[in-house]
């Protein structure tokens, strides 16, 4: 066995010995060494540059990084906002009463677990999720604990069944589309894939395998569409792995003679499921043009997302059959950068990052400055608990982002660029790496780009797990190898950026719109949206509404057609109560405030923001403090630590909204509370601190009358556990399924009586009432 | 060159200059904790907020002034968010920016100085911190009933520090007034009432430069001190000896004067202020028409001022007590409000700065308080009335945990908070950290609970290039200032211990030898 200080030697030798490197350094090591050993961080600070306290510093600032052993299995469970509202909390709960874990142990006693919160795990239309190590299980209730840890077990040690390869093309019958978005993926679009590859083999069809990215629809994952070549495609939703055989049986006919006796059977599976008796995988296909489907996406204009669900995220020739990198050719080719610079401008498109400021602008302050070396970077940072646009932008159209990433280094006279990404995103690493070793191939990376005399190289660099990140400023740091500790603006990074050179930092969905904009012109893209907000922007629809996923709507779509039309109205017929846009720097919009468009201006002055671009639909059943409390305790743990508003500010506001929520709070405590948020909102550094009261302000603002409730006591919707009690009501039969799954024995085992709750037991996981037949335990 | 305003002032400055240091130019003082002369910038503390002509706040230590600007540095709104600030600061601030024994003696008397003081052998001085407070210590440390023993944070380890019998060696050990009496400077002042309340408001008045007149009915000096108590408790030569060196300052002694309502008139007239402290209310301080309550007559408690104006009452008169240093307490706070009186000034009494206190004192941490004591047993002087040998003092004095800050003259959070009457309790919505001791032999202390986490020793040691060093281990609020891999304290400060100690702007990180 190779021993820790060869190993590190060997990865120092990798990833050099200059302190930009550190991040890379310790993620090395712990992918190698499970944690980070501190004999490891000794001898990195003994044969690095790098010294001993700038090494604990960043070790100890990203989450990323242990600095004790981990289980063998990583259990996440995310407790991202959409998984929050629908019980996370409890999920979290009913695995550390599973390993008997005591206050702030994570790890089981046999080392084999490590339960971890990550606060989005990008499938929040599948909320609530748990993944261990690479598996995925979504809709997961505290009841199943158990279920999937032996399911999980019994996965162990399996092999990868044969792949699939791909039919000759001359015969191909047509395509079969699955999709491979983290949704997709999450909810079992591999096994799908799988049973996809086995049928069309034992079939000997000859038909085109494609894997597609992310098509938006995540509320009908997995997704399955078969475009034959001569007919109208079908779009298959929620698909399982049994139902792939009669579905690709259904459109193509498998050639030889053994096949086509299995053709004539699958003929009568036809028959039989249009049997009226039989719903069978009819029950999962849609037709594009059926109306809520045409809904989802007919009030949509993807630009960013522009032609989803068709290309290969990585199939190059593809992008560029659909327009793919004609903006770099005439960008480079026919433009100036002046003129470049020029049309980004003229379409007065804004950071897609949250604050909106106008990215012309910014490419000008860049290209205007005298420094030789320029850098760029695409900030691909995004840990919102609720969204996951920039995930799904970076897995599904790589090129795309690379494409605005080089237009825009050209522009500002840039030779170098990163694109840093979250570590949480390992698909969104993987396909970028892959999209730029092909850029270098194609030559739209490296020396004199397409001949344009232009060079320019393009690199990764994984976030480690800090949500401050995605503040510009700290960002740079983190790029440098520090700690992301903010700083005050000015100097602006286009002035003094990373390394003190200017720099120009751009999210990933306007990186995504880049391009649009220089083959379509800017005068298209300008005539999209409101006044002050041009073109479109991409929200992860989440939370109570009945088709979630990603949508691209132009600025200036009311939060009614979102919810509506797009999202098609409130789930399980409950009432649109409110919605939650722009995550932990956003606020709550009341349902009647509904009519308003949105946009930059419209947001802020809602008491909301754009911000990370979350759309998290809450309904009558929500508790609007216990969503300012949830948000505060995200920021709380964001929170840098360097000032004091957002260090001391986010956690009293949070201390104060728990004594609310434990119904301990006086009518003080309100004005207090009102009181530390504006001074957060006003004192704080950086954007992180400066919008981390939102939550609490729009939910004071809008429904104070919540909040009053909570200070009598009363949770109106019975979502604050202090507050509430759970009891059997006349409706039960006494079946004994609560009892059973009751994991406290709060409710004794009494078989054909009516039962009852143990109040004083009771700790309110809630495992009892879904598992109920006849609806009957109350909460209250 | 750039011009702007600064609170209307106009200033001048080089491009580059930060807001806060044009502000300095125009002579404006802008609070900050984690500025540091040495260093650039950090924006931590955020007690530099100012307030540019569109109402934007923003930290003036690391904004460049710009031309035209128009600064405000002070208005209400800037003073409650530096206000805010602190109190989010003091609400993880774990400490005792006095110890709780002088906060509970009523004459505020620097015990733990004191106590290092004897500790150290220097008794001279030792009696110039008592003084400074106490004007009878040789009389109180024979009868004092010391509520500070009782407030003694030694108390919840074993038994509090013996400060009675430690006082009143001190007193025992010397017999001259300990510091030059200044000279006159033209106020007069009458003292009605010889008794532990008037000696010790004559006493300090003296001290001040008044010519201080004491009338009382007796023939000598002491009140109650001469009559209610065993002479075996307190025998006569010392009182005696510690009224006359309250006496060779200068104080005059009328005796056997009965102040009635018509002589009291005279001496108001006569005199420039006139303290009333004639022990518990009879039908003749009535006589005086002065406004009363049941108890006595009405004072401001914080001033002593009676109902007229020049007219300052002390002692039994305002309330019937049996602590008689609380009596002479009350002689020292009206000192200050005569004085005050006197030089027209804004009378507030003595000045009390903003405490940090952090309460009980949690098992835990016994350990780390007796880092820096004596662990041996509190020291019962063999016979009844006996005090300590010099030796025994010694030892009984370093018996003491010296819960006062080492910082409590100098720190910055405590100068701001009492600027802003900020209020420690009002964001501990949590239990407190329990408290640490980290000391290096070389010579520092660092109670990391005290730390505001404003970087200034971490960036030092980093421009020092110490090879640990501190750092910054965490985020957010759990962040704390550390050693990298749990090096010692000495490791970390080879060469910079004693200047990160000096620019801490709390006590977090201080010098270990105490004042």
């Amino acid at each position: 066995m190779e021993n820790t200080s060869r190993i590190v030697d060997r990865i120092i030798a990798e990833k050099g010995k200059e302190k930009k490197a550190l991040i890379s350094i310790l993620q090395a090591i712990q992918k190698e060494l499970n944690y980070l050993p501190k004999e490891a961080l000794r001898h990195v600070g003994e044969h690095t540059g790098i010294t001993p306290a700038e090494i604990i510093s960043v070790a100890t600032f990203y989450s990323q990084f242990r600095l004790r052993p981990a289980g063998e299995h990583m259990i996440k469970i995310c407790v991202g906002t959409a998984c929050h509202v629908k019980g996370s909390g409890q999920v979290y709960d009913a695995f550390a009463r599973k390993f008997g874990l005591g206050e702030g142990e994570t790890t089981d006693r046999k080392g084999q677990y490590t339960l971890e919160k990550v606060s989005c795990l990008g499938c929040c239309t599948l909320a609530p999720v748990v993944q261990i190590d690479q598996v995925t299980y979504g809709h997961v209730t505290t009841s199943q604990v158990d279920e999937i840890l032996a399911d999980f077990e019994s996965r162990a040690g399996k092999k990868e069944e044969k792949k699939f390869r791909l039919a000759d093309g001359t015969e191909i019958q047509g395509e079969i589309r699955i999709g491979l978005g983290s949704c997709c993926v999450a909810s079992g679009s591999d096994e799908i894939r799988k049973a996809v590859e086995t049928t069309v083999n034992s079939y000997g069809l000859k038909v085109k395998l494609k894997h597609v990215g992310c098509v938006g629809m995540c509320h009908q994952v997995p997704l399955v569409e078969i475009v034959p070549t001569e007919g109208e495609p079908t779009l298959y939703s929620r698909v399982k792995p049994e139902d792939v055989k009669d579905i690709v049986g259904k459109h193509f006919k498998p050639p030889g003679l053994f096949s086509r006796l299995k053709g004539k059977l699958l003929d009568s599976v036809e028959y039989i499921q249009t049997d009226a008796k039989w719903e069978g995988i009819e029950r999962y296909a849609l037709d594009v043009r059926d109306k809520p489907v045409s809904s989802f996406l007919g009030n949509q204009i993807p630009i960013a997302t522009e032609y989803r669900g068709i290309i290969n995220p990585l199939d190059i020739e593809e992008y560029k059959s659909r327009g793919g990198f004609r903006a770099i050719r005439r960008a480079l080719l026919e433009m100036t950068p002046t003129e470049v610079v020029h049309e980004v401008k003229e379409s007065q498109i804004r950071g897609r990052g949250g604050a909106g400021f106008p990215s012309g602008i910014k490419w000008e302050l860049v290209a205007r400055h005298g420094d030789p070396q320029k850098y760029v970077v695409c900030n691909g940072d995004e840990g919102d608990p609720g969204a996951f646009m920039d995930r799904m932008l970076l897995e599904s159209y790589p090129y795309r982002v690379i494409e605005g990433l080089i237009i825009g280094a050209y522009a500002t006279g840039a030779t170098k660029g990163f694109f840093y990404i979250r570590a949480e995103y390992p698909l969104a690493v993987r396909r970028i790496r892959e999209a730029l070793a092909t850029c270098y191939r194609e030559n739209l990376l490296g020396e004199n780009i397409l001949g344009s005399g232009f060079s320019f190289d393009a690199e990764i660099y994984e976030g480690a797990g800090a949500f401050v990140c995605g503040e510009e400023t700290a960002l740079l740091q983190s790029l440098m190898g520090n700690r992301g500790y903010p700083r005050i603006r000015p100097p602006f990074p286009a002035e003094k950026g990373y390394m003190g050179h200017p720099t120009l930092v751009n999210n990933v969905e306007t990186l995504a719109q880049i391009s649009f904009i220089l083959r379509e012109g800017a005068g298209l893209f300008n005539s999209i949206g409101t006044i002050h907000s041009k073109g479109t922007k991409v929200f992860a629809l989440a939370g109570k509404v009945v088709r979630g996923g990603l949508i691209e709507v132009p600025m200036g779509t009311t939060i009614r057609q979102v919810i509506f039309e797009i999202g098609g109205g409130i789930a399980n017929g409950r009432t649109f109560k409110a919605v939650q846009i722009g995550g932990p720097s956003g606020g709550c919009i009341p349902a009647s405030l509904a009519d308003t468009p949105i946009d930059f201006e419209s947001l802020t002055e809602m008491g909301a923001m754009m911000g990370s671009g979350g759309l998290v639909v809450l309904d009558d059943s929500d508790c609007m403090v216990d969503i300012a409390r949830f948000f505060l305790s995200f920021t709380q743990h964001e929170s840098c630590g360097k000032c004091t508003f957002c260090r001391l500010g986010t956690r009293r506001m949070l201390d104060i909204l728990e004594k609310v929520t434990q119904g301990k709070a006086r009518r003080e405590d309100l004005d207090e509370l009102e009181k530390v948020a504006l001074w957060t909102k006003k004192g704080s550094l950086c954007g992180l601190g400066k919008t981390a009261p939102n939550p609490v302000l729009s939910t004071l603002k809008y429904f104070r009358e919540e909040y009053e409730a909570h200070l009598e006591g009363r949770c109106p919707t019975g979502k604050c556990t202090h507050l509430i009690k759970y009891q059997v009501n006349e409706k039960c039969i006494g079946c004994t399924l609560c009892a059973q799954v009751c994991p406290v024995n709060a409710i004794p085992f009494t078989p054909h009586e009516k039962h009852v709750i143990d109040t004083g037991v009771c700790i309110r996981c809630d495992a009892c009432r879904p598992a109920c037949p006849e609806n009957a335990i109350d909460v209250f | 060159m750039i011009k702007l305003k600064i609170d209307n002032k106009s200033v001048e400055v080089p491009e580059g200059t930060s807001v806060m240091e044009a502000a300095k130019a125009a002579g404006i003082h802008i609070p900050a904790m984690c500025m540091d002369e040495e260093l650039d910038h950090f924006t931590s503390c955020m007690l530099c907020l100012v307030k540019d002509a569109t109402g934007r706040m923003f930290p003036s230590c690391s904004v460049a002034a710009s031309g035209g600007m128009r600064i405000t540095t002070d208005d209400e709104e800037i003073r409650e968010g530096r206000r805010i600030a602190l109190e989010l600061l003091l609400s993880e601030h774990v400490g005792d920016c006095e110890a709780p024994c002088q906060l509970g003696c009523p004459a505020h008397m620097n015990i733990p100085l004191m106590n290092r003081l004897i500790a150290g052998g220097k008794w001279e001085e030792s009696l110039r911190v008592v003084k400074r407070d106490i004007a009878l210590p040789a009389v109180l440390g024979r009868i004092c009933p010391a509520p500070c023993e009782g407030a003694c944070h030694r108390k919840t380890v074993d038994e509090a520090v013996s400060i009675c019998l430690l006082k009143r060696f001190v007193g025992d050990e010397n017999d001259l007034h300990p510091w030059p009496v200044p000279a006159l400077n033209g106020k007069r002042a009458a003292i009605v009432g010889a008794g532990p309340a008037g000696l010790a408001a004559a006493y300090y008045l003296r001290l001040k430069g008044v010519d201080a007149h004491l009338f009382d009915r007796a023939g000598k000096p002491g009140g109650q001190l001469r009559t209610a108590i065993s002479h075996d408790i307190l025998p006569e030569e010392v009182l005696d000896k510690e009224i006359n060196t309250i006496l060779e300052t200068g104080v005059v002694f009328h005796g056997g004067v009965t102040v009635n309502d018509t002589f009291f008139d005279e001496l108001k007239n006569s005199y420039d202020a006139l303290v009333l402290a004639t022990g518990n209310i009879d039908d003749l301080t009535k006589s005086f028409q002065l406004k009363g309550t049941p108890k006595g007559i009405e004072v401001n408690r914080e001033t002593y001022e009676t109902s007229e104006k020049g007219v300052f009452a002390i002692g039994n008169v305002i309330r019937s007590s049996r602590l008689a240093v609380r009596s002479v307490a009350q002689g020292k706070e009206a000192a200050f409000s005569v004085i005050q009186y006197l030089n027209d000034e804004t009378i507030r009494g003595e000045p009390r700065m903003f405490n940090s206190r952090f309460g009980k004192l949690h098992d835990l941490e016994f350990a780390e308080y007796l880092k820096e004591a004596n662990p041996a047993r509190r020291h019962f002087p063999s016979a009844d009335f006996s005090g300590f040998t010099p030796g025994e003092a010694i030892e009984e004095a370093r018996r003491c945990m010296h819960c006062d800050c080492r910082a409590a003259g100098n720190c910055k959070l405590r100068i701001y908070s009492d600027n802003c009457q900020a209020d420690q309790k009002r964001f501990q919505t949590t239990p407190r950290r329990a408290i640490t001791k980290q000391i290096q032999t070389s010579g520092v202390v660092y109670e990391k609970e005290k730390c505001i986490k404003c970087g200034i020793c971490v960036r030092l040691t980093k421009k020092y290039r110490e090879k640990f060093g501190l750092t910054f281990i965490g985020r957010g609020f759990d962040v704390i200032i550390g050693i990298p891999f749990d090096e010692s304290l000495d490791a970390a400060l080879v060469q910079t211990a004693q200047m990160v100690a000096r620019h801490c702007p709390t006590g977090a990180l201080e010098i270990r030898e105490m004042n």
